[in-house]
């Protein structure tokens, strides 16, 4: 264990004492949240504004143009992030310090499992910031949260970082080169956000989209974090007197109700789809830093090779 | 004394290409080993199967009498590899690196570093100890590789390459460390090399071209066998030295004649000892061994 720590330890310390890759795992925080703040706030505030009541307490609008803002970045950071971070496992092969590792009695599964911790905590650190900094601008504008739904946040940020570093390490195995690496990360960062409904609700996509989007994972992983962080909105609306229908609307307008061909997709159910495939891709990189299934695939494609 | 590597019927290749074929020969327990040969002769690849960093395709490996099979992992506390380009961490202190792969070994805390002091002792590390690996010179990064090769006590010393690109200087540095740690720990030095002069120093040494071993020896017994001996003439006429009737080539200083062996020598001595007023006799060098078994000359590294 205590080796496993310090590989752990090491990768961290690779990973912030890396400027480059530091500050490249922040630029897409960076560019959505200037984004959010110039631009999309303004088309989300009047969107809310032009299907409610005249009269709408300004606070009720800023929090859910706050709520909304907060889970789409959260929802895109815990996996962008988590493709820099785990960046670093390519950069060792790159760089190839991966074999100084493997002529130590050292096993794989240490190795693999230092890399995931590490990539995990690192994406953890840089998105627990993100979620402090962004409760401190929902603070400014429109408050509704209860330490509840903070703590449930936190949970979201939790599993979707989980997510993220699972995907990003059964991605970045197969990936050898700088060139590789790049091209992941600009596909990840510019791509992620449309297909997981964080730029823009898949209540506003076609049918057949939007139900091609109900089977990644991710999209799952938008809902419940976009619930919590505005079901304090929510609340206060209905304290307030606004019809139940009104309220449910609007749920389906952002996202938090999600509808999976039709049929309206519990919270739990959201949970256990992330929680699964956090599971299954856990059990993928496993499967395939395993030296003798790596072998196996290989002589696999070896013998495919040679039939072609 | 023992074998401590021993290398039986190795085969590996690369699609169509045979990088090692059929590579059979045994390291001695406390030998300086050499391995010689051009970019691309199998040297490397070798290296990389007995590290357990490559699948062989057929073959045996043992080490310390313990095959490699990548089933006993343990086996690999007794290499310590210093590669031919440093894998070290860059942005990391030569510290970190050496604690995270002294980690890798099992090894820490005090015993970390009691292991790090005794190295330091021979590599002096103070001063680039705290420093990240990025910032040192050449010759500095490769008293850290070393350091890093033998934090754990290995038994066996691997080199691949480790003075190409290196000031005379610097090589002249890691030569006499590497004897040091020969003399004082009895480690078993294998070395993978483009310079002759090198392999020249070793105990016994295996020239290798196309992934094939194309001699073996010692150096003496490789240039008895390979390479004639020279005499060198000085303040001679060339019509002398056409009398001794062998093959000669004018230097900047005088004349170098390519004899079989010293007793011919000797016989030209005494047969014409006129000519002989200011002359020298050497053996071969490696290089000439190397042209002879290969068909190629070898000159930092690149074939020719």
């Amino acid at each position: 264990m205590s080796v496993t720590c310090e590989l752990i330890k090491r990768n961290c310390k690779l990973y912030f004492k890396d400027k480059g890759m530091f500050f490249s795992s922040m630029i897409t925080p960076v560019i959505l949240l200037v984004l959010y703040i110039t631009f999309l706030a303004k088309v989300y505030r009047d969107i809310f504004m032009s299907g409610m009541p005249s009269g709408t307490e300004e606070k009720i609008i800023n929090g859910l143009v706050g709520g909304q803002l907060f889970s789409s970045l959260m929802a895109v950071i815990c996996i962008t992030v988590a493709f820099c971070s785990n960046l670093i496992t390519v950069q060792d092969k790159v760089t190839e310090s991966i074999k100084d590792f493997l002529i130590t009695p050292i096993k794989r599964s240490a190795l693999a499992i230092g890399y995931y911790a590490a990539t995990f905590i690192c994406t953890f650190i840089v998105c627990i910031s993100a979620t402090g900094l962004c409760f401190i601008y929902i603070g400014a504008t429109g408050w509704y949260m209860s330490a509840v739904d903070v703590l449930l946040i936190i949970t979201d940020v939790f599993l979707l970082c989980m997510f993220g570093t699972a995907l990003s390490s059964v991605v970045n195995i197969f990936l050898r080169t700088q060139g590789q690496m790049s091209a992941v990360g600009t596909i990840v960062s510019a791509g992620y956000g449309f297909i997981c409904g964080a730029y823009m609700p898949l209540s506003q996509f076609g049918e057949g989209l939007r139900n091609t989007l109900m089977f990644l994972p991710g999209t799952y992983g938008t809902s419940v974090i976009r619930n919590h962080a505005m079901a304090g909105v929510f609340r206060e609306m209905e304290k307030t007197g606004w019809p139940t229908e009104i309220i449910e609307s609007i749920r389906d307008s952002v996202d938090c109700n999600i509808y999976f061909f039709g049929d309206k997709v519990d919270l739990w159910v959201s949970y256990l789809v992330v929680t699964i495939t956090v599971f299954v891709l856990i059990g993928l990189y496993v499967l395939l830093n395993n030296k003798n299934f790596s072998a196996k695939l290989k002589n696999l494609f070896k013998k495919k090779n040679k039939v072609n | 004394m023992k074998d401590i590597i021993r290398i039986e019927k190795l085969h590996k290749s690369f699609g169509e290409i045979k990088a090692v074929n059929d590579l059979t020969f045994s390291v001695k327990e406390g030998e300086f080993f050499a391995f010689l040969g051009v970019n691309g002769a199998g040297k490397s690849t070798t290296i990389s199967m007995l590290c357990g960093q490559l699948e062989k395709d057929e073959g045996k490996i043992y080490i310390d009498g313990t095959e490699v099979d990548g089933k006993n992992d343990e086996i690999k506390r007794e290499l310590g590899v210093v590669f031919q380009n440093s894998v070290m961490d860059k942005p990391l202190t030569v510290y970190d690196n050496l604690k995270s792969r002294a980690a890798a070994y099992g090894i820490k805390g005090k015993e970390f570093e009691k292991n790090l002091s005794e190295i330091d002792e021979k590599l002096h590390l103070q001063e680039i100890i705290k420093r990240p690996v990025g910032k040192l010179s050449g010759g500095q990064r490769r008293r850290a590789d070393v350091a890093r090769a033998l934090i754990h006590n290995p038994k066996i010393l691997i080199l691949d390459e480790p003075t190409t690109g290196l000031d005379p200087q610097t090589r002249r540095m890691l030569w006499e460390v590497i004897s040091e740690l020969r003399v004082k720990r009895k480690i078993t030095v294998l070395l993978t090399t483009h310079y002759m002069e090198e392999a020249a120093d070793a105990d016994y040494v295996v020239i290798m071209d196309s992934g094939k071993i194309s001699a073996e020896g010692t150096p003496i017994e490789l240039k008895n066998k390979y390479s004639g001996d020279f005499i060198n003439l000085y303040n001679v006429d060339e019509e002398k030295v056409k009398i001794l009737g062998k093959k000669y080539e004018k230097t900047s200083v005088g004349y170098k004649v390519e004899v079989e062996d010293t007793k011919t020598a000797t016989e030209l001595i005494l047969k014409y000892p006129e000519i002989f007023s200011d002359y020298e006799i050497r053996k071969g060098k490696m290089d000439d061994v190397f042209l002879a078994v290969t068909g190629k000359k070898l000159i930092e590294g690149e074939k020719r």
